[in-house]
């Protein structure tokens, strides 16, 4: 291609021969410019809204933001998740548009919108092509002044967070950073984090009123970044804003985070764990602090990647886990500093102590001189890569002045960086990482990690829903179930089972006395996921399984299972569907005393002596797979259930430590009917009909 | 390195809705291109809008080039370029860009093309530079970086391949579309098989190198923040005394037919939770007048939340929990290439219903054609993609790899957009007719396993 062209250059340059030789060592870097960043304007709009415009022309497009005040910390107690609540409704619906409407309209024209809330502030943000500006610029004042929070979203979207929020819970590592939070932050906002009862608390009116007074001009910012100037801006403001006035709400005083002396451990037993999760940290300064560069270059030292401390010792030297690493926040109150870390149980105790070992070792001795360079020059070098767009430029500019950074911030970010002293880096870690005063949050098994903890720092032990937990009770694990056989009446009970609230099936289930105990007999029918099953178990009148039968047809291929339990042994036979077709294993193997089989359990409920609080830990065997488990089912609320069969108050449990945490739905009163059954993380429930 | 998206990833080429107006074109990229006398295709676009450049080689060589028995191979080679060369040890390559700030730098192997490039700040320019002619000259080939490497290969297929829901069918089982008797190089996946895998030997990747990365087979592009006079001055000065390869590249022979039957088959997905289709037609190559329609009719029937498949199967019928339409997951080709109408069961449903469902939308369109709304949307739609994707020097840097390889020319990345611009509704419903048609297609019934 253009060889004529390319031959010219060749003669310009002189010929290729006289050229240097290339070099054999990698060529060292060119001097740094000063930063030029796309110049950025400012505003004050006669409504007392801040408008920032960051101009770029290079492409047709722009892209735009509006903060508020309104994150996470203003979350009512009680009612923590408004805010990500509101932030989700804001564009589900508004000036008169439904949510299908508002989202034909930005496809329509070209473009995106969306609002999430932070710990500091409520963000909506949208995009599109120059022309289409306006439309896009009035979706997002319509969703800021005049959302509708129509109640089928709403319910919509709370459902949804429910189920989110199901599945964070049953995640360690988001166990652990909220433990950690709530440790660290103790009774400021910042501690703060939905739970299923706070999201269910919150109602339309919370959500007006939240809006009402946290989305007003006042206190909030306006960025326009790309193809736009500021005249334009002003005018789109004046024309879609016109009428929106409000002051910025008046700022409360947050709770101030608990001042700590010594470390200690917060352990979260989590039965069964194989893998722990590790969180090392504590509190640092505002946003505003001069040590903020100092900390930013000892903490990639630390751990900021792949290069720093505790990846290399954690993973590439140890091979105790996957991934080691320390960050620290910069929220517009106090922020935060931690390690964490995520390993194999048998090593927890080696972890943390080597993480300490780490945290006190980058405060305490210099960092050398090559590697806090290596350090430095990533940190200055991969900068300009955080601002290559104009919306790169704009949410840098907006988070400096939402945090009230100078205004020269990112203009001088990396000179200041490049000039923080050896010494200076040292300090800010030995003044801002304290592993002296930590909060320590291990999520794990407990029963393995509680006497290898206690030799590092004094232990809190709790469950993984925050209850204090006796460390006898480790020790106490899976005793049989109390069941009372006595309590058990002769049912026939028949369920619908439901898939995203749509019947697809039923389950009948006929318990029935016999001369010598019971039997219990159960069949389930999903003919859409070609189900079908008889489930046969026999018991003994004092409780003990005997024998479990099971026929039937899982996705077209067959199931079976024949399990004897006698003499502390469970032996027999298991067909399951696998892929490539179904497993069958031979099962002999001894059981702890007391171990049910895994298909008994509902059967079995009522036997239990149900009561608010009441908590059970028992040995269960699961015949399909031939393992042995060890399952809790806990009383996790009291709630009133409409189901075909009628309205009843009951008690809810969480089944857990199985292959997925099971909801069963009890009735407050004897003789404790199950009428209702939710499988975690599927769309699958059961109801009673009769 | 990297080498298959992630399935999520394509998913979620949910190509953005764009502007109802006329006229938005993407701005113009001003470039400069020439050849080094070994052969070095060199194209230069400057902006200094952000200190930012990056530097991006594409070697003319991909999964069409493996021959039978090698398959997988251009992929693992693509592995080895990160093991050093004369000058940088092991490990080195991505230490010496990490710490000179480069962020996002990689790899990649797609069916035409092997790319590796480095986003820097624009001072580091010429480490990116100099790290690229090493390897381009002198890569490290050694038994045991080569076991590593074989194994992480290994490694990756089971992560991305085997053990993802769909992904054997999308990346794999896809593939067979095309007969490897008519046309071997685009018959068989780019991550290869693993007795392929296990027969390559250290000899081959000596003649891989020597055959596929001289100077004479690569494009080398520099984008952004940097100066035309001293880039040239380093480009020679690195790259040029590089010899070419003087022996010819064996030829990529390919006489697929289009309509050559319907064939249906089942596969089962340990990964999956729900059953699933995948309707695949063949298409012809990026060049080629129809395949600007296609693109577009791909917009409209499995591109957004408006889309049609998602209008008809998963809204309204509800019979789908996903239904996106992939036109070659891993860019355009210089041969035939497949457009996927995948659509996933929702909870329950049967899969023949679904499939009969699909097929019913497919037929329609050929018979029906789309609206002017739904074309202009899908224009619109192509528009804001092109645009929101030229806003960083690497993206840049592709778009005119892109257009040089599969076009002729870094021009094209002009010309690429107005024949975009140009498609009719005619022109789609015609495309729609002559490919989209059951004996130009394979079927593939997903059943799934893993909720077994």
């Amino acid at each position: 291609m253009k060889t004529a062209r390319a031959l010219s250059l060749l003669l310009a340059i002189g010929s290729p021969a006289a050229l240097a030789q290339a070099p054999t060592s990698p060529p060292p870097a060119a001097p740094v410019r000063p930063a030029s960043l796309p110049p950025f304007q400012e505003a004050v709009l006669p409504n007392g809204l801040r408008l920032l415009v960051v101009e770029s022309h290079e492409q047709p497009i722009v892209s735009m933001s509006l903060s508020f005040p309104a994150g996470r910390r203003y979350d009512p107690a009680g009612h923590e998740g408004l805010a990500e609540m509101v932030a989700g409704l804001l564009t589900k619906g508004a000036g008169g548009k439904s949510a299908d409407e508002v989202s034909a309209a930005i496809e329509g024209v070209g473009g995106s919108i969306g609002a999430s809330a932070g710990p500091d502030f409520l963000t909506i943000r949208a995009d599109a092509l120059t022309p289409n500006l306006g439309l896009a610029f009035g979706l997002m004042a319509d969703a800021v002044m005049r959302p509708a929070f129509a109640p089928a979203e709403l319910s919509l979207l709370r459902t949804q967070t429910l189920s989110g929020l199901k599945l964070e819970l049953a995640q360690p590592s988001s166990l652990a950073s909220r433990y950690f939070a709530r440790e660290v932050y103790g009774a400021n906002p910042y501690a703060r984090r939905p739970v299923p009862k706070s999201i269910e608390a919150i109602t339309r009116d919370d959500l007006v009123r939240f809006q009402r007074l946290r989305l007003r001009p006042g206190g909030a910012l306006l960025v326009l970044a790309g193809d736009v100037s500021l005249a334009a801006a002003r005018q789109l403001a004046a024309k879609a804003l016109a009428g929106w006035t409000g002051a910025a709400p008046v700022a409360t005083r947050a709770a101030a985070p608990p001042v700590r002396t010594t470390t200690d451990i917060l352990l979260v037993h989590r039965p069964g764990s194989v893998q722990s999760n590790i969180v090392v940290g504590n509190t640092t300064f505002a946003p505003t602090d001069p040590r903020f560069y100092a900390l930013t270059l000892a903490n990639r030292v630390l751990g900021g990647g792949a290069a720093s401390r505790l990846f290399m010792i954690l993973r590439e030297q140890k091979s105790w886990t996957y991934g080691a690493f320390s960050s620290f926040t910069r929220p517009a109150g106090i922020g935060a500093f931690h390690a964490n870390t995520e390993v194999r149980t048998e090593v927890t105790d080696s972890a943390l102590r080597e993480m300490l070992t780490q945290l006190r070792r980058v405060g305490g001795e210099p960092v050398p001189a090559a590697e806090l360079s290596a350090a430095r020059d990533a940190l200055v070098g991969s900068f300009p890569l955080s601002l290559q767009t104009a919306d790169d430029v704009a949410g840098a500019v907006a988070e400096a002045r939402l945090l009230g950074l100078p205004a020269n911030y990112l203009a001088t970010y990396r000179t200041r960086l490049a000039a923080v002293p050896a010494t200076a880096v040292s300090a800010a870690a030995h003044s801002a990482i304290r592993p002296d005063r930590a909060v320590i949050v291990v999520v794990g098994d407990a029963t393995r990690l509680y006497d290898r903890l206690k030799a590092i720092a004094p232990v809190r032990l709790v469950d993984v829903d925050g209850n204090p937990l006796p460390p006898s009770q480790l020790t106490a694990q899976a005793a049989a179930l109390p069941l009372d056989l006595a309590r058990l009446v002769p049912r026939n009970d028949s369920f619908t089972v439901m898939v995203q609230g749509r019947p697809f099936g039923y389950q009948r289930g006929v318990l029935e006395r016999t001369a010598d105990g019971l039997r219990y007999t159960e069949e389930t029918a999903i003919p859409a996921a070609g189900v079908q099953q008889t489930t046969t178990l026999t018991l003994a009148a004092d409780g003990g399984m005997r024998e479990v039968h099971q026929t039937g047809k899982a996705q077209g291929q067959d199931t079976k299972i024949d399990m004897t339990y006698a003499g502390g042994r469970a032996k027999g036979s298991a067909t399951t569907p696998g892929q490539g077709g179904a497993k069958t294993i031979a099962v002999d193997t001894t059981v702890a005393p007391g171990t049910l089989d895994d298909n008994a359990i509902q059967a079995l409920l009522p036997a239990l002596p149900w009561a608010a609080g009441a908590r059970w830990t028992a040995p269960v065997f699961a015949s399909g797979l031939g393992t042995s488990l060890t399952m809790t089912l806990a009383v996790a609320g009291e709630e009133s259930v409409t189901v075909p069969a009628g309205t009843f108050q009951v008690f809810r449990a969480e089944l857990t430590g199985g292959p997925q945490p099971v909801t069963f739905y009890v009735t407050k009163a004897a003789p404790f009917r199950l009428v209702k059954v939710a499988i975690a993380g599927t769309p699958i429930e059961m109801q009673l009909v009769k | 390195m990297r080498c298959l998206p992630a399935l999520a990833a394509c998913l979620l080429l949910v190509a953005r809705p764009a502007a109802s107006l006329a006229g938005q074109e993407p701005a113009r990229i001003a470039t400069e291109s020439y050849t080094l006398p070994n052969g070095l295709e060199v194209i230069l676009a400057e902006n200094h809008a952000t200190q930012v450049v990056a530097v991006d080689v594409w070697y003319h060589v991909g999964s069409r080039n493996e021959v039978a028995g090698r398959t997988g191979f251009a992929h693992l080679f693509e592995h080895m370029m990160f093991q050093g060369s004369a000058h940088v040890k092991k490990g080195e390559h991505m230490a010496l860009l990490e710490r000179a700030g480069s962020e996002g730098f990689n790899g990649s192997t797609a069916e035409d093309r092997t790319n590796y490039y480095e986003p820097l700040p624009s001072n580091r320019l010429n480490l990116g530079l100099w790290l690229e002619a090493d390897r381009m000259r002198s890569l490290a080939i050694t038994d045991s970086s080569f076991q590593n490497q074989r194994e992480a290969v290994k490694e990756e297929r089971r992560l991305r391949v085997d053990n993802q829901p769909y992904s054997r069918s999308i990346f794999e089982e896809a593939y067979t579309l095309i007969d490897p008797k008519a046309c071997f190089p685009y018959s068989h996946s780019i991550i290869g098989s693993m007795d392929d895998l296990n027969a390559a030997r250290t000899g081959d990747v000596q003649a891989f190198f020597d055959l596929y990365y001289a100077p004479n087979n690569a494009t080398l592009v520099v984008a952004g923040d940097f100066q035309p006079a001293e880039t040239k001055r380093l480009i020679e000065q690195y790259f040029g005394s590089i010899p070419r390869n003087p022996r010819a590249i064996p030829p990529v022979s390919c006489e697929q037919r289009f309509g050559t039957g319907v064939v249906r088959r089942q596969v089962k997905d340990p990964n999956a939770n729900l059953p699933a289709v995948l309707q695949i037609f063949r298409v012809p190559a990026y060049d080629s007048a129809d395949y600007p329609a296609l693109e577009l009719l791909s917009v409209i029937l499995g591109q957004g939340e408006s889309s049609r498949l998602n209008r008809a199967l998963v809204r309204e019928s509800k019979l789908a929990a996903a239904a996106p339409v992939l036109l070659n997951p891993f860019g355009p080709r210089r041969g035939p290439g497949e457009l996927i109408a995948f659509a996933i069961t929702n909870q329950g449903i049967a899969l023949d219903s679904l499939d009969h469902a699909l097929s019913a939308e497919l037929a329609r369109v050929a018979r029906e054609g789309v609206t002017e709304a739904e074309l202009s949307k899908a224009k619109n739609s192509y528009r804001a993609g092109v645009i929101t994707g030229r806003q960083t020097p690497l993206a840049v840097a592709e778009a005119l790899q892109s257009a040089s390889l599969f076009l002729g020319s870094p021009d094209a990345v002009t010309t690429d957009f107005q024949r975009h611009m140009a498609v009719t509704a005619a022109d789609i419903r015609r495309v729609a007719g002559a490919y989209l048609r059951p004996d130009n297609s394979l079927t593939l019934l997903v059943s799934a396993e893993a909720a077994k």
